[in-house]
């Protein structure tokens, strides 16, 4: 504490620091006077977590997209929210063209159903590099083998049939509701169970607990290619090279198609010249052989579009998603039978019930001897310095966007050390030293972005 | 049953391969790293690797991605045991225990046994994957989301189980990581809640980085105060360790000496580890908690019998438990590759992107991979073997450099924890969000610590909390809301019996612990 309130040593601490950041930043501006785009890395947002097929796409997409520009591209996996973190973070990073969105089907469909303000108008379209048609799978035991069996049984029971394939409102529950009301059925004749993700679906297809699962073929490649389930149907305009076998739904009879799709975007108001250099390196890695061979083994379906093509089919299936969300059927599936709020409510009873024991417990504790010797020095002075740390966090989380990770880590090692009561040398040297080292251990070895500031760094 | 010809194919692919070696070598290196950094886990090891993956062929990509999850799983024991900041979640169960064990000059011990468990681990899930296999998987495949939703309510019992002190405080601990879990976008509704308005608040509360604030950043803050609340008088740290203590035949003798005098409790650990880790949706943290509770469970009953004991006994229990958790962490990762291989499943993240890796090299997991590609899937057996093999002399190197971390002074290692804390939650997802969550989850880690609260169920709450509420409300669509849906197949009667019982059991007990002191 003393070297808290020691002001001439602080003083001291700080010219030392000063002198020393001088050096250290005209070195590295030096470096970074180059004018060129792109100069520095880039980021690729993704809105899905690690593992998952937008995922490997988007890893793949910045390693090419590194040799085309030359600088490296790291993959940040902004998930949450059903995609509405990733897609909203993209759209409002700031307009250098450093910062690319692989933007899903979602961003077509949450402003629709007021989760998200960001719409496909706040992008601006580089490419489109994959579309993926719904698709319609039962287990292997089940009777039906055609898109008319399962007309018919929706149309004869009596109870709902229970579907997933996706979380409520995601984008196969629409494919199916869509079809069921092309089909002229109530939309009560579906029950679909929100479930996470075509994997877990299947699973539960497989476990007995739902009778029609929709996602798309490469989601579903390992089961179908086991003989474990049957897909009855595409909802596509033609059959899928990766299942030849399987019918469209057209040829059985019903006009309707819908598709997920993938494409790279960059926010809206990036200079003209940075967006050509983009539209170019973008074309140029998805008609190149090597993506499309990574496309075929990885199962996705490819279809390019140049930017302006893009921009043209992303309104038009903007057009196609406000019809069918905004469809009776669509908002009346939707009234769930278990409400939001049921299971916060259940935990807030429970709360209230064992408040009671755990305060009559605290109020053994507080009676102890050793507690009653502690709080007794608890003068208000012990609390300044933790108080110091968790100011120090929230300014670095306010400036760090601004002046960048170095500085801001340095200043923020700068004042931690002093509140620790370091020596002289301790202090300069961790100062000078933890930022660079954090920021080459994380941004440079392991590829994860740090914000960028006034030394470019 | 085994076709030889197969098996020595893939022996001779895996082990005379000299790239093979340079590989899993490098990539034990990597994992280890990785995984000592908290904020990084074993799945974004992987999954910084993937690009890399291409131009390997299938058994190479397929040995890195093996040996790198299998390091960086224990990797997260070393900040675990020395900062008391878990490394990945599956570390998250015994933060307490371990770090008791640090503040007595004893992190090696603990950091020794850790390795020496999670070698055993690791082989003993390679072997049930290779033995029951198959028939594990068709096990899996039983499971529907009703039976989910008990297994995780089983889960959450086990953070009450394994909590010290009263356990109403422990139960509000879980239920307030539980209310955190349905913050945001419910998965089930997709429904905004308790928000506030605030857009950052839709993606939820991440636990990485609330894990990384509420041991790690309280730390900082308990010791800013003066001393943990637990007001246990701590000797300085010890010396480095002599040489001999820590050489590798030593550990050998280790193991071998855990083998024989804990042999039914690493049975029982592996196999809740790879029973827990071949179901999809549940992975190594949860495997951690489950044996360590079940561990902690026995010795209970144990001491029941024989009374109370003193210090080092409780010491010894201690580091058994750990032992335990350690075994089941590691024996999981194995267990998640039954569902990926027999069914295509993945039975985690890991197993998803190893998934696409084969996909990527035109093999597509699933019952036909036994038939056509039988020398790839005893490769992979083999594989698991070598990976933990090679983890116990890279485990050694790991823990002989990590020892230095307690030889900074404080004044400088604190400051560095803290700097960890921000960059390791920030580079989960590269927001800034993340890092002010970081923050208020480790104020409010230091007011549980005070009001003698445990911090490690409301972890628990928060990892478990969204997939719990997602099963409930799927079991009850499925069954149009009615509340029987949940005890209608003869699996989920099973578990919820065993539920009952587990609760039930922990009543009496803690009514008769009330009479006893009452007398």
């Amino acid at each position: 504490m003393k070297h808290l309130f020691s002001e001439r040593e602080t003083f001291r601490h700080a010219r030392v620091l000063c002198a020393a950041m001088v050096a250290v930043s005209c070195f590295v501006m030096g470096c970074g006077s180059n004018q060129e785009f792109p100069s520095r890395p880039l980021t690729l947002i993704c809105p899905w977590s690690a593992g998952g097929g937008t995922d490997r796409i988007a890893r793949q997409v910045a390693v090419q997209l590194e040799e085309e520009l030359g600088v490296p591209v790291n993959v940040v996996n902004a998930t949450g929210g059903g995609g509405v973190t990733g897609h909203s973070r993209g759209a409002l990073a700031s307009p250098d063209g450093y910062t690319l969105t692989l933007a899903t089907v979602e961003l077509n469909m949450l402003h629709h159903r007021g989760l998200s303000a960001v719409g496909p108008d706040d992008y601006q379209p580089l490419g489109l590099l994959n579309r993926d048609p719904a698709a319609l799978f039962v287990h292997k035991r089940s009777d039906w083998h055609s898109l008319a069996d399962v007309d018919a049984a929706l149309a004869e029971r009596a109870e709902p049939m229970n579907a997933s394939g996706t979380a409520a409102g995601g984008i196969w529950h629409a494919a199916l509701i869509g079809w069921v009301a092309q089909c002229g059925l109530p939309s009560e004749s579906v029950n679909w169970i929100s479930i996470n993700g075509a994997a877990p679906s299947l699973q539960e297809l497989m476990a007995g607990g739902i009778d029609l699962v929709c996602c798309s073929i490469p989601e579903a490649r390992a089961m179908l290619d086991a003989g474990e389930i049957r897909c009855l149907g595409l909802m596509a305009d033609e059959r899928s090279p990766a299942a030849p076998d399987v019918p469209t739904f057209r040829e059985q009879g019903d006009d309707w198609s819908l598709s997920s799709w993938r494409g790279l975007l960059c926010p809206r108001g990036v200079p003209p010249e940075r967006v050509a250099v983009l539209e170019a390196a973008v074309d140029r890695l998805s008609r190149s052989p090597k993506f499309a061979e990574f496309m075929d083994s990885g199962g996705f379906q490819t279809s390019i579009a140049d930017a302006s093509e893009f921009t043209e089919f992303l309104s038009r299936s903007d057009r196609q998603f406000a019809e069918t969300l905004g469809s009776p059927a669509f908002v009346q599936s939707q009234t769930a039978v278990v409400r939001p709020y049921f299971f916060p409510i259940c935990l807030g009873i429970l709360g209230l019930i064992f408040v009671v024991p755990a305060c009559r417990s605290q109020a053994a504790v507080a009676t102890e001897p050793s507690v009653a010797e502690e709080s007794d020095d608890s003068s208000w002075s012990r609390w300044i310095r933790p108080a110091v740390v968790i100011l120090a966090v929230t300014a670095f989380v306010a400036t760090c966007e601004t002046i960048g990770y170095v500085l801001a880590t340095a200043a923020l090692m700068w004042l931690l050390v002093i509140v620790f009561g370091a020596t002289r040398r301790q202090t300069v040297g961790v100062t000078l030293l933890a930022a660079p080292l954090l920021y080459q251990l994380f941004a440079r070895t392991l590829g994860v972005p740090l914000p960028w500031g006034w030394l470019g760094w | 049953m085994v076709d030889i010809g197969a098996f020595t194919e893939a022996a001779t692919q895996v082990f005379s391969r000299g790239d093979v070696w340079l590989i899993v070598i490098a990539a034990a290196l990597y994992g280890v790293f990785v995984g000592a950094i908290p904020g990084l886990t074993a799945t974004m090891a992987v999954a910084l690797f993937v690009p890399m993956a291409y131009w390997l062929d299938p058994i190479a990509a397929i040995a890195a991605i093996i040996t790198m999850a299998a390091c960086a799983i224990f990797a997260g024991d070393l900040p675990t045991v020395l900062l008391r900041i878990p490394g990945t979640p599956a570390s998250a169960a015994y933060v307490d225990d371990a770090y008791a064990f640090t503040r007595r000059g004893e992190a090696q011990r603990v950091l020794r046994l850790g390795l020496v468990c999670s070698v055993i681990g690791g082989i003993f899930g390679a072997i049930a994957m290779m033995m029951l296999g198959g028939w594990l998987a068709q096990a899996a495949g039983w499971f529907s989301v009703t039976e989910y939703f008990w297994l995780f309510l089983i889960g959450l019992t086990c953070a009450v189980i394994v909590a010290e002190g009263p356990r109403s405080k422990a139960v509000l601990s879980l239920l307030l990581g539980l209310f955190f879990s349905t913050i945001g976008l419910s998965a089930a509704h997709q429904e905004p809640r308790f928000t506030l308005g605030i857009a950052s608040l839709y993606s939820g509360i991440s636990f990485i980085p609330a894990m990384i604030g509420l041991f790690g950043m309280s730390e900082v803050l308990l010791n800013l105060v003066g001393g943990a609340a637990p007001a246990k008088p701590r000797p300085p740290v010890a010396p480095t360790l002599q040489r001999s203590t820590n050489s590798l035949a030593l550990t050998l003798q280790e193991i071998g000496d855990r083998l024989r005098r804990r042999k039914m409790s690493t049975l029982r650990s592996g196999g809740i580890g790879v029973l827990i880790g071949m179901l999809p949706g549940a992975g190594c943290d949860i495997a951690s908690w489950v044996a360590f509770a079940a561990s902690r469970r026995m010795q209970q009953k144990a001491q029941a019998v024989t009374g109370d004991e003193g210090e080092v006994e409780s010491q010894r229990r201690s580091l058994d438990s750990i032992g335990d958790a350690t075994t089941a962490n590691n024996a999981s990762l194995a267990g998640s590759w039954i569902p990926a291989l027999v069914f295509g499943i993945p039975g985690d993240s890991i197993t998803a992107i190893v998934i696409g890796v084969l996909m990527m090299k035109n093999l597509t997991p699933g019952p036909q991979i036994f038939d056509e590609q039988l020398p790839l899937v005893y490769s992979i057996y083999l594989l698991f073997i070598l990976a933990n093999l090679v983890l116990l002399p890279v485990g050694l190197l790991a823990i002989r450099v990590s020892g230095t971390i307690v030889q900074i002074p404080k004044a400088v290692l604190f400051p560095l924890i803290v700097a960890f804390c921000v960059t390791g939650s920030y580079a989960l997802n590269g927001s800034l969000f993340d890092v002010l969550t970081m923050l208020a989850m480790g104020i409010l880690g230091f007011v549980l610590v005070r009001l003698r609260m445990p911090t490690a169920p409301v972890v628990l709450g928060i990892i478990l909390g969204g997939p719990l509420e997602e099963r409930l409300v799927q079991s009850l669509t499925a069954a149009n809301g009615n509340i029987a849906g949940l005890v209608q197949r003869p699996l989920s009667i099973a578990l919820a019996t065993l539920f009952v019982i587990l609760v039930g059991s922990m009543l009496v007990e803690s009514f008769r612990r009330r009479d006893r002191q009452a007398t």
